[in-house]
């Protein structure tokens, strides 16, 4: 039996040493990973922000190493269970802004870094989920896709139970558990069901297409959609958001910050494998794109509308995040291949603006413990500048000028325009305005904020308060968004 | 030069920004320095400004003046060719007025923000930003730089009416952000359909380029926008959607009725300043917007709809009018009386001929600098004694004698006086509707017919004014306490008011300063839209 095999382990050898130089940036995560742990093992006492510095050290390297191979075109590795492409390597890119943003913000919130636990754990987590991130961007293969997105699930789970200090949190943390195994059991399903009907695991092989073109429509419909179930539940695109607004209120702020951004955009990497695949498919069968586009439609109007009744300010993002997937959708499946540049700038932004938004509600609950939006009545006298940058992060989430998020949000229209015209769908026509009219939607919540900051007094005694670390950086990301309006070609060379 | 024109008050902007608080109350000086250096340069504008037939501007690029043309977003978006943006500055005849009009009204409002005494450095960027916004949407030539500007303004005003205004401030101001945000959202989706449909025939790239929108050669066949292949959407002709779309955003700026009703809100709530803008200066890029985008870009559309447009134009001028009467508020009179009169530019636009665009654009310049003057006049007498009913004042003019002599000018002059712009420029918009039956048939004579008793209503609605809060015995509610803070008009104010006068008495008795320098554009713009 081994003797069948022999002939194929030295090609099999060389092609992973091969591929492992294409592998630096995973490797450099891998030993980061490690080395952040051993060194909060035995020298967090004596220096107390070792892990801290290290991970931002490793991050940087992972962002060097992921830009050196930015123009590297369709390279399988390890077999084909990994395909490295320009696209992957401008999400690992993505991933890493995230990840730094994440590691500034827990190294500035406070009620981490009072906690008994330390912080060099999660340091230590953010590390491997960032793993899971690139993977889940790289992989061709269906066991490779369930296992890096497991990776990143453990890992989230952990982050946002990390600190249970009410019930609150606790049940927080236990409904993500739970919708999130119960999601990724359907989408095992699927994928094992896909296995039974082609015999391969791998999306670009031949024999794994010619194999779903031969099932029954019907059942390939239902395994697809089984599969996207998991992928869905990362993005939290409705119907299966249940979990967002309780676990982004319930869980440490930067947790939810991460939360909104990196996993949700490691979907969007996959669901982009998953449409370029449904589209090599050559039967119509199971208008998958409809249950796409109808999933988009619900999550822009849910999202949007939902957030007008919120009171809390995280929960009122969490919807608008809700929103934000939905509109990513458009410009995604609408014309996959071409779309994506406006989808990856779009996203860059969304992860300035989301962060930046975060982080700013994060140091106004710090400062005073504000966490609703009819509590911030006269913090813009108190905390002029931050709110100030909190306004123009708004509006860039609104995306109106002068904030780049116009600019993105533009992009997005354009594409699926595009993708109107030369299709001629009514669907998408539909979409289009959708979209504009949660626009306008959106414009309701976002500007309760400026509203209760700005155009009402509050009778509450001022407190003065001093600018801290989580501020500048927000204050930095704000100007950011202004700044990229007039030279947006700072992220559009590399696209 | 445009540049400069449009970012001088940014840089202010940012200059006060940084300065301390400290120096707050210099803030106001430099302001007002921006806005004369403004004047300075637009005066410089108009007077170098080339008004031969060879520099007509309208439709033909090499025609426009004072050109600044920089490349500023490229991306690629795959198969169909690279996204050109461009930062396209230029000034035609329709333009170049508007110029002059900002700095003017500017320049008052700034001397009518001496009143505003909080929150002096955010008031100050605030005002300079919606300058720098306003200037740009009347220069720019890119449909994406246009629209940047034209969103720009937006949020200042929100907050300069939400933070500095009366009472329901919070509520006028985001009435007035979402009217306006309703209209543009669906723009936007207007001019990214545009852009797909045009070709830069130079580059063939698709391109935001207004000029170029307005050739009909440059859009490719078979796009959605394409006149010739005529495409449906949603069962009605998708250039005249566009058109209905883009002219309904410009239109809720100008308002028209019925969609008018943030204006008395945004109005009586804002402040003084942010009021005279308003009407000086936000009511024209409507106006503006509908000549130079709707007009120029889908004339066909615009000759389809013109029965309907000259029909919203009475129908504004007489309700408008009809409201006046009915107000108590003096704020809220004027405020109406705005709906009224930009009610001659929509009628003089339909018209499509000549003498109705000229009076069109000559009414907006007009009621620019009046309504400016009205609504400063009552940021007087609010300023004063914190109150502007109607009713409250009786013989004003034996106690502000000066003050009512402005008034009286004002008033005059706003209802049509002959010897004052708006005379001549209602005069002009009528006769245009008037010889419309006789040219090209776009507007029925009763049109016109009924525009004039607007004009009888508004004499009606100004002299009863007059008699109630000027003529006759003193009597304030206020009593002696009000009397004593009646103080008539000081320095500061007639140096805001005398200009304001000096332009309605020039345009009123030399038209044609205004009309040989737009003649050209004019003509242009009438040829293109009658094709």
């Amino acid at each position: 039996m081994m003797k069948e095999y022999l002939p194929f382990i030295s090609t099999s050898i060389n092609d992973t040493i091969a591929s492992l130089s294409y592998f630096q940036s995973e490797a450099t995560l891998v030993i980061g990973f490690l080395l952040v742990i051993l060194s909060d093992l035995f020298l967090s006492k004596k220096i107390p922000q070792l892990s801290f510095g290290l991970t931002i050290g490793i991050l940087l390297i992972v962002m060097v190493q992921s830009f050196a191979l930015l123009n590297v075109e369709n390279m399988p590795l390890f077999g084909g269970m990994v395909m490295m492409d320009h696209l992957s390597i401008l999400f690992k890119i993505l991933f890493c802004l995230v990840s730094l943003l994440f590691t500034l913000f827990i190294r500035y919130n406070r009620s981490l870094q009072l906690h008994e636990k330390g912080t060099g754990d999660l340091y230590a987590i953010l590390l491997a989920v960032h793993l899971g991130m690139n993977l889940m961007a790289m992989s061709a293969n269906l066991l490779m896709i369930y296992m890096a997105l497991e990776m990143v699930s453990l890992g989230s789970y952990l982050m946002v139970g990390y600190i249970s200090r009410d019930q609150k949190q606790s049940e927080a943390s236990m409904k993500y558990a739970l919708f999130g195994a119960i999601c990724s059991a359907i989408m095992l399903y699927g994928i094992s069901l896909l296995y039974g009907f082609t015999g391969s695991l791998y999306l670009n092989d031949p024999a794994f297409i010619s194999g779903l073109n031969n099932i029954p429509p019907m059942a390939l419909g239902v395994s697809l959609i089984m599969v996207l179930v998991g992928v869905a539940f990362k993005l939290s695109a409705v119907p299966l958001h249940f979990w967002v607004p309780d676990v982004y209120e319930g869980a440490p702020t930067p947790v939810t910050a991460f939360l909104s951004t990196g996993p949700k955009i490691a979907g969007f990497a996959l669901l982009i494998k998953f449409i370029l695949l449904i589209n090599a498919l050559d039967r119509v069968f199971f208008d998958i794109e409809l249950v796409l586009a109808s999933m988009a439609v619900a999550s822009m109007v849910l999202g949007n509308f939902a957030a007008i009744w919120q009171n809390n300010t995280k929960r009122m993002l969490a919807y608008s995040s809700i929103g934000h997937t939905g509109f990513m959708f458009l410009a995604l499946f609408l014309a996959p291949g071409q779309g994506y540049k406006a989808l990856i700038f779009y996203m860059f932004i969304y992860v300035i603006m989301n962060m930046a938004a975060f982080l700013i509600v994060d140091e106004i609950e710090e400062q005073t413990g504000k966490q609703n939006l009819n509590e911030y009545k006269g913090l813009g006298r108190q905390f002029s500048m931050l709110m100030v940058c909190f306004v123009i992060i708004l509006v860039s989430l609104t995306g109106l000028p002068p904030t780049v998020g116009f600019t993105a949000k533009f992009f997005v229209f354009s594409t699926a325009l595009d993708a109107y015209n030369s299709s001629g769908s009514l669907m998408i026509l539909i979409m289009i305005i959708i979209a504009a009219i949660s626009t306008l939607v959106s414009l309701f919540y976002y500007f309760k904020v400026p509203l209760n900051a700005f155009l009402k007094e509050s009778n509450s005694p001022e407190v003065r308060i001093n600018s801290t670390a989580k501020a500048y950086i927000s204050m930095i990301l704000a100007f950011l968004l202004l700044l990229l309006i007039v030279f947006p070609s700072i992220i559009q060379q590399f696209l | 030069m445009l540049s400069l024109l449009i970012f001088l008050p940014l840089v202010a902007a940012l200059f006060i920004l940084v300065l301390p608080s400290r120096f707050q109350q210099q803030y106001k000086f430099i302001t007002l320095g921006v806005s004369l250096i403004q004047f300075v340069l637009s005066l410089f504008i108009y007077f170098k400004f080339n008004s031969s037939a060879l520099a007509a501007g309208i439709n033909k690029e090499s025609q426009y003046q004072l050109v600044e043309k920089l490349p500023w977003i490229r991306l690629n978006l795959g198969n169909i060719g690279s996204l050109e943006i461009d930062y396209f500055l230029g000034i035609d005849g329709l333009s170049m007025p508007f110029l002059i009009l900002s700095a003017l009204v500017t320049f008052v409002a700034t001397l009518a923000s001496w009143e505003i005494k909080t929150k002096l450095k955010a008031y100050f960027s605030l005002f300079l930003l919606l300058n720098t916004a306003v200037i740009g949407v009347f220069c720019a030539l890119d449909f994406f730089l246009f629209y940047v500007f034209y969103e720009l303004m937006l949020l200042p005003l929100y907050f300069l009416i939400g933070i500095w205004g009366g009472i329901r401030r919070e509520y006028a101001a985001i009435k007035f952000f979402l009217y306006t945000l309703f209209g543009s959202v669906f723009m936007l989706l207007v001019i990214i359909g545009l852009y797909f449909s045009v070709i830069n025939p130079a580059t063939g790239n698709h391109t935001f380029n207004m000029i170029l929108m307005m050739d009909p050669a440059n859009y490719s066949y078979g796009s959605i926008f394409s006149a010739i292949a005529d495409k449906n959407l949603f069962g009605i002709s998708a250039r005249l959607l566009a058109f209905i779309v883009l002219f309904i955003a410009f239109a809720i700026k100008v308002p028209i009725v019925p969609l008018h009703t943030w204006l008395p809100d945004a109005h009586v709530e804002a402040p003084t300043p942010v009021s005279i803008i308003l009407a000086g200066l936000l009511l024209k890029v409507g106006g503006y917007g509908i000549i130079r985008v709707c007009y120029s870009i889908f004339p066909d559309a615009a000759m389809q709809t013109a029965w309907w447009i000259g029909l919203i134009g009475v129908v504004s001028i007489i309700y408008g009018a009809l409201n006046a009467l009915a107000q108590t508020d003096l704020k809220r009179l004027i405020a109406y009386s705005s709906v009224s009169h930009m009610g001659f530019v929509l009628l003089g636009i339909a018209s499509s001929t000549i003498e109705g665009v000229s009076g069109a654009m000559l009414q907006m310049i007009s009621h620019g600098g009046l309504s400016a003057m009205l609504f400063f006049l009552v940021g007087m007498i609010y300023e004063r004694v914190h109150d502007r009913d109607i009713a409250n004042f009786r013989g004003l003019a034996e106690i502000m004698p000066q003050f009512t002599a402005f008034v009286i000018i004002a008033f005059f002059a706003s209802l049509g006086l002959p010897g004052f712009s708006a005379f001549m420029a209602e005069a002009f918009s009528l006769i245009g509707a008037f010889t419309s039956e006789q040219v090209n048939g776009l507007i029925p004579r009763w049109m016109p017919v009924f525009a004039s008793i607007g004009i009888l209503l508004s004499a009606a609605y100004f002299l009863w004014t007059l008699q109630r809060m000027f003529f006759g015995q003193p009597r304030l509610k206020g009593g002696e306490e009000w009397l004593s803070r009646l103080n008539d008009v000081n320095t500061r104010e007639k140096l805001a008011l005398i200009p304001l006068v000096a332009l309605a008495l020039a345009l009123g008795v030399f038209p044609s300063l205004l009309f040989d320098k737009m003649n050209a554009s004019v003509l242009a713009f009438v040829q293109l839209i009658s094709g």
